[in-house]
């Protein structure tokens, strides 16, 4: 007993030592500028002059009198509300194909995890060809079918939409991580499934997605951090103007205009902190609910424990 | 034992970026041990002790910018062996917020080159006046530069020296004027001219979709400001602080704007662009790719018009309607208030406002400068690269006297970004601009508080 709460303290050492760099990185670089910004977001501060403390007046104009901000949050919302289920579809969708005994799997999947490495100013390049109004390569498809052509750039309702696209084209990270796990699952659980009659799909529907559910969590939690946070797409796509009518101006973008350009910094904290907390908000409700989908190995034996001793 | 090596890396840790800290504020001081300088200094020692002082001048741009930077950096040294000028060249994207950081930190360079966010810095004190440091030296403003200072004037006085100033001109494909039979364009070109022209230059294929277009715009500013300015309009008043923009005046020139998109269709709206493959707002390319026949663009775009083989372009001053107008492009140079040497650097920036502390800019092909005795210097009007071009050249001195400055206020960025979120839903659908015009009046007042 004895030697075995010695071996728990040198665990904890060790394991305060390789936290040790993230511990300093957080409390010298981060939590001062979280504090900071805390109080600036109760001050008129414009970077250069003094602060003036104005109490919750920062928070109270971006819920009332702020458009913009109204718009970037409704922009916000529906980029995240469409990528994140529809990328976490496709990617388990992309998982089953990429699962499959064909031969070049490598080849394939190297394909679809590349537009992650491309950078996405150069992905924005793409898509401008891909869009584009009179030769773009998805007008001429739907022109087809006899559909006149779309202003997808420039269009208010349109260019939404291609941002989510651009969202779902890196669907490779988490793929990968998809992939990972999947592999990772016993072979003998597909064996006796499919001497029992599973189909390939069935397998798929009632083995591996419950076996892969901690990396399909991971999954959401991070998709959704970072979608809420989407500023690059928008950013690339309007060359940084996100017209028409701020149809892609996302809050973060909107962050970077009031804090960089318009050097309303105070402002900008405000907003900050707004984001910050609809990020926690969503996250902890995820969190909350994981018991709900989420399959943990160490959560059977722990039943089967219990079982045992009733 | 373990806590006191996690203590001891915490320590070294903060040792090292205090280390950092002090090596990077002792190359920053005045008493700095460069060998370089003290070699200076010595041989300077023989005729009475002469004190090196160094500047910084940040700037953005090319490799060619710098260059051209660079060689004045060496001319200033050259007339005043004290002064040794740095060239501390920043990437164009993010180079306001990087000036912001510097200027917040307190440890900015001497010498700044700005543009329209100029006032926005000098009106929270960041910057030196330099118009009284030019009248402490005798430098008369007004003959040097001419009109080009009123850009970087906020509430009276002059924050910035101008340096670079070339004004928007008319880029016209004589080719196409020429097939066309339609007069070359000149300052005395009124609307109806222009759009009488616009809709004989414009070509269409035997399927109606136009081929060649007469002239090509878009949303930025300076294109259709300077058809409002044309028509007797204005942003905001003299003193900017009251918002002018829902006139008839402007109305109007905005609706004449849209219509050559819209219902004279001599112009290519947003999708008509991607035709040619083109964003939304590129008539320089489309210009280049000989896709249309006249746009408004600044100097540089000489340089890119040089490179493409058979195109026979010129230029002109742009055209008027009630009165003539155009906007200047241009950068200058600001001291900020935290310079330990302002005296010094206002030395420096006299200099390379100079008509001979501007000659690179010339010869480098890089800019119109702002000097007026340069701009129409032979060595501009006829350098080398136009010999054979016939290009004319006097078109940026000829704009001097319809040069108007943009209402440059402190929130100017707000200011842009209102008209691009109106504008961009009009210019796209076309049609009277009246409620469009209402609608920017009563944002831009709540963003300046007029």
């Amino acid at each position: 007993m004895k030697k075995r709460n010695k071996l728990e303290r040198v665990e904890t050492r060790w394991f305060y030592f390789f936290i040790a760099p993230w511990l300093i990185g957080f409390f010298v670089f981060s939590l001062g500028p979280m504090l900071a910004s805390a109080y600036y977001s109760l001050t008129d501060w414009n970077m250069f002059n003094e602060a003036n403390f104005i109490g919750f007046a920062n928070y109270i104009k971006l819920f009332t009198r702020d458009s913009r901000f109204l718009k970037s949050l409704g922009n916000t919302f529906f980029y995240a509300f469409l990528t994140v289920p529809l990328s976490m579809i496709l990617s388990l969708f992309l998982t089953y194909l990429l699962t499959r005994d064909v031969h070049g799997m490598k080849f394939f999947r190297t394909i679809y995890y590349l537009p992650v490495l491309v950078p996405l100013t150069a992905v924005a390049f793409v898509f401008f060809w891909i869009f584009n109004t009179q030769i773009g390569i998805v007008n001429r498809s739907l022109g087809i079918f006899g559909i006149e052509p779309l202003s997808w750039l420039y269009d208010e309702h349109l260019i939404k939409w291609v941002i989510v696209f651009m969202g779902l084209w890196q669907v490779g990270s988490s793929l990968l991580l998809t992939l990972a796990a999947v592999q990772g699952v016993p072979k003998e659980l597909y064996e006796s499934a499919s001497i029992d009659g599973a189909g390939s799909v069935r397998q798929f529907l009632h083995i591996t997605i419950p076996l892969v559910s901690p990396v399909l969590f991971f999954n959401l939690i991070t998709s959704i951090i970072n979608s809420l946070q989407v500023f690059t797409q928008s950013y690339v796509l309007t060359d940084g103007v996100y017209k028409p009518n701020n149809a892609a101006l996302m809050m973060s973008n909107y962050l970077y205009q009031k804090s960089f350009q318009d050097f309303e910094m105070g402002y900008a904290c405000a907003l900050g902190w707004i984001i910050f907390i609809i990020v926690i908000f969503f996250s902890l409700i995820v969190f909350r609910s994981s018991s709900l989908f989420v399959f943990y190995e160490g959560e059977v034996r722990k039943h089967e424990k219990k079982h045992k001793t009733h | 034992m373990f806590k006191k090596s996690l203590v001891s890396i915490i320590l070294s840790a903060l040792l090292v970026f205090s280390l950092v800290g002090c090596a990077e504020r002792n190359t920053g001081g005045e008493n700095t041990s460069d060998p370089k300088q003290s070699a200076a200094t010595d041989t300077k020692g023989q005729d009475g002790p002469v004190e090196t002082v160094e500047l910084t001048m940040a700037c953005w741009g090319s490799e060619l910018d710098v260059k051209a930077y660079e060689e004045r950096a060496a001319l200033l040294n050259k007339k005043y062996p004290e002064l040794r000028l740095k060239v501390m060249s920043l990437p164009n994207d993010g180079y306001d917020a990087k000036i912001q950081t510097m200027l917040a930190s307190g440890d900015a360079p001497d010498i700044i080159q700005v543009a329209e966010s100029s006032n926005s810095y000098a009106s929270k004190g960041l910057f030196v006046d330099v118009g009284q440091l030019a009248e402490q030296a005798g430098l008369d403003l007004n003959e040097r530069f001419g009109g080009a200072t009123e850009a970087y004037r906020w509430q009276g006085k002059l924050y910035a020296m101008p340096d670079r100033s070339g004004a928007m001109v008319l880029y016209y494909n004589r080719d196409m004027f020429d097939a066309a039979n339609v007069a070359y364009p000149t300052k005395d070109w009124t609307w109806d001219d222009f759009l009488d022209a616009a809709q004989k230059l414009t070509l269409t294929d035997d399927n109606g979709v136009v081929t060649q277009y007469g002239f090509a715009a878009g949303g930025w500013w300076p294109w259709w400001m300077s058809f409002m300015y044309q028509n007797g309009g204005r942003i905001l008043d003299e003193n900017m602080e009251h918002v002018v923009v829902n006139s008839p005046e402007n109305i109007e020139a905005i609706n004449f704007y849209t219509d050559l998109v819209h219902k004279y269709h001599v112009a290519p709206s947003a999708d008509d662009y991607s035709r040619f493959g083109l964003k939304d707002g590129q008539p320089d390319p489309l210009f280049a790719q000989g896709n249309c026949a006249m746009n408004l663009t600044g100097y540089w775009n000489i340089g890119s018009l040089n490179s493409v083989e058979g195109l026979n372009w010129d230029i002109a001053p742009l055209w008027k309607n009630k009165q003539g107008a155009t906007f200047s492009f241009g950068s200058g140079l600001a001291i900020p208030t935290v310079c330990k040497n302002v005296d010094a650097a206002f030395k420096a920036i006299d200099f390379l406002t100079s008509m001979e502390g501007q000659t690179p800019i010339v010869t480098n092909n890089q800019d119109a400068p702002a000097d007026l005795e340069l701009l129409q210097s032979d060595l501009f009007l006829k350098p080398a690269w136009a010999e054979d071009r016939n290009v004319n050249l006097s078109a940026f001195a000829d704009s001097a006297d319809i040069l108007e400055s943009p209402p440059l206020h402190p929130k100017w960025n707000e200011i842009q970004r209102v008209f691009d979120e109106n504008f961009s839903v009009l210019f796209q659908n076309g049609g009277d601009s009246a409620e469009t015009m209402a609608k920017i009046e009563a944002e831009l007042k709540d963003v300046i508080g007029g």
